[in-house]
């Protein structure tokens, strides 16, 4: 019997289609979970709607076009803010990391901005300018500054001496140091303080959207908690995740993941 | 012969890193390297050999005496003076070729004139058929041979080297000294070279400056006559030449040593 059970398990590790199965299973389980839950409390509408209910919701938001519409909202900001973040945060971090004392004062700096987080210059920012665009897009744009900055400024300044004056015996300016040297010994660093940085901007777009915003996904769990439509809150939380999960797992770990192998930077 | 590398009345002091206290690494160190010559340095450890070569790689600034490669002061690093580290420092985000052809890319160089200078030492240095690996991909004596092969291909006017076969094992290192004899041969540019290992030194030398314990001073210059082509581990042990230079300079090092340690 153990045998036969034996057999089974390790015909299962090695089935190409038993991951996706496995999670399949404990999706299934947590959603019957929560329609128990759900089932058995007083007002499920108000406190805990069914899975179905919140599925209607989405149904019925998307006909009405407007979780397309949110959604493309938050999107476009987080990827105007991280972009435009990442575009000076990388340049900055590699720039300061040029010279040790600049960057031995800078490091104690760049560490204290990187770890105020978004949520928490929200304030300041709203005295600044208002609940406006503006506003949700600068936070969005520190908050994504700092943690890239602060990563490549560290990977800067792991990439061994020797390197540096290789190529500058070799010949190299200034720039071309940057170029061949810093940024390529940094670029496991880039690629993990892109990835840091994005993460955290997705959570400053959603907090933006829920205190300063018009529209997008935060707003809309905003709005459904006002309205009394949890389904709406719940559907935007949903949402939340699974794009997080997406981005993540098809875009920056793997691009992640390939800058830091290649070349035995990371033994394996 | 012309002096291809003079230095005069050369001093240096640094502050300790913890202490802050200045400490005095070189003394008035006087030399002339000739045009095509081999000439290696030996001095017990922290006699400011490397100082030395840092000073000359234009990697450390110096305040007190000159220094010059062809009659030009040394300042900041520059092509001219192409260094061979102590321990690996080729790129490993570069294949072999684009380790070789960095100083060439560097000074931009057409492609073309670049993949032929790079297959010429590629060849040179024997790692035919090793052009697309990957530094962590080689051995400890091929990573060596590229980081020559790297430091030729830029074609300096003087190669410094640095203790750079200090790290690999002692049988790779007799095939490194070996081939390191035929470069010259072949390539007749003029190399200071650093160690310790006083064998290393006569048996890769013209002449060998000896250096004495901190603050670095020459002692003595020992000349080796011993041309090139007999210069192999084969026949040099058997050589009188050059076991009364390798006596002479061990004999010269352990004074120092022991002076030290009183």
């Amino acid at each position: 019997m153990t045998d036969r059970l034996n057999r089974f398990l390790a015909f299962w590790r090695h089935f190409p289609g038993a991951k996706v199965i496995n999670l399949a299973l404990v999706i299934a389980g947590l959603l019957t979970a929560w329609a128990l839950i759900s089932g058995s409390i007083d007002n499920p509408d108000r406190y805990l709607p069914s899975p179905l209910a919140v599925a209607a919701s989405s149904v019925d938001m998307l006909y009405k076009g407007l979780l397309p519409s949110y959604f493309g909202d938050t999107i476009s900001r987080l990827l105007l803010g991280s972009l435009i973040g990442l575009g000076l945060g990388i340049p900055f971090g590699l720039l300061l990391g040029l010279n040790r004392t600049v960057s031995d004062i800078f490091f104690p700096i760049m560490n204290f901005f990187q770890s105020v987080s978004g949520i928490a210059i929200f304030p300041i920012v709203v005295i600044w300018w208002g609940n406006s665009d503006k506003t949700v897009l600068a936070v969005i744009l520190y908050t994504s500054f700092f943690p890239v900055a602060f990563n490549v400024l560290s990977g800067v300044r792991e990439v061994p001496l020797r390197y540096i004056h290789a190529a500058y015996t070799l010949g190299a300016s200034k720039f071309q140091v940057i170029r061949d040297v810093l940024a390529p010994g940094a670029l496991p660093h880039i690629a993990t303080g892109s990835r840091l940085s994005i993460g955290f901007a997705w959570r400053a777009v959603i907090a933006g959207e829920m205190l300063a915003g018009r529209e997008g996904l935060g707003w809309m769990i905003f709005t459904g908690q006002d309205a009394d439509m949890t389904s709406q809150v719940i559907l935007g939380m949903l949402m939340i995740g699974l794009t997080w999960i997406v981005l993540d797992h098809y875009l920056l770990r793997p691009l992640e993941a390939d800058t830091i192998e290649r070349w035995g930077l990371v033994q394996r | 012969m012309t002096a291809k590398l003079v230095v005069q009345g050369l001093s240096h002091h640094y502050p300790d890193e913890y202490t802050g206290v200045s400490v005095h690494a070189l003394d008035d160190i006087n030399l002339e390297v000739n045009d095509g010559e081999f000439v290696a340095i030996v001095g017990p450890s922290g006699c400011g050999k490397t100082t030395l070569l840092n000073i000359l790689a234009g990697l450390l600034r110096y305040r007190e005496g000159n220094a010059t490669v062809d009659g030009k002061k040394i300042d900041g690093p520059g092509p001219d003076r192409g260094v061979v580290f102590q321990e690996h420092a080729i790129l490993p985000w570069r294949t072999v070729a684009g380790n070789i052809g960095h100083g060439l890319e560097l000074q931009k160089i057409p492609r073309q004139e670049r993949q032929d200078r790079v297959a010429e030492y590629i060849e040179l240095v024997g790692l035919v058929g090793f052009e697309d690996r990957y530094p962590h991909e080689l051995s400890g004596g091929m990573k060596q041979r590229c980081a020559v092969a790297r430091t030729l291909c830029a074609d300096p006017e003087i190669m410094l080297m640095d203790e750079p076969f200090a790290a690999v094992d002692a049988q790779t290192r007799i095939t490194l000294q070996e081939e390191l004899i035929r470069i010259a041969i072949a390539t007749k540019k003029t190399i200071l070279f650093i160690t310790h290992a006083v064998d290393e030194a006569a048996f890769l030398g013209d002449r060998c400056f000896v250096f004495s314990r901190r603050p670095g001073r020459l002692r003595e210059t020992v000349h080796i006559n011993i041309p090139r082509a007999e210069r192999n581990w084969g026949d040099i042990a058997a050589n009188p030449e050059f076991v009364r230079a390798r006596d002479r300079i061990l004999a010269l090092v352990r004074e120092e040593v022991i002076a030290d340690d009183r």
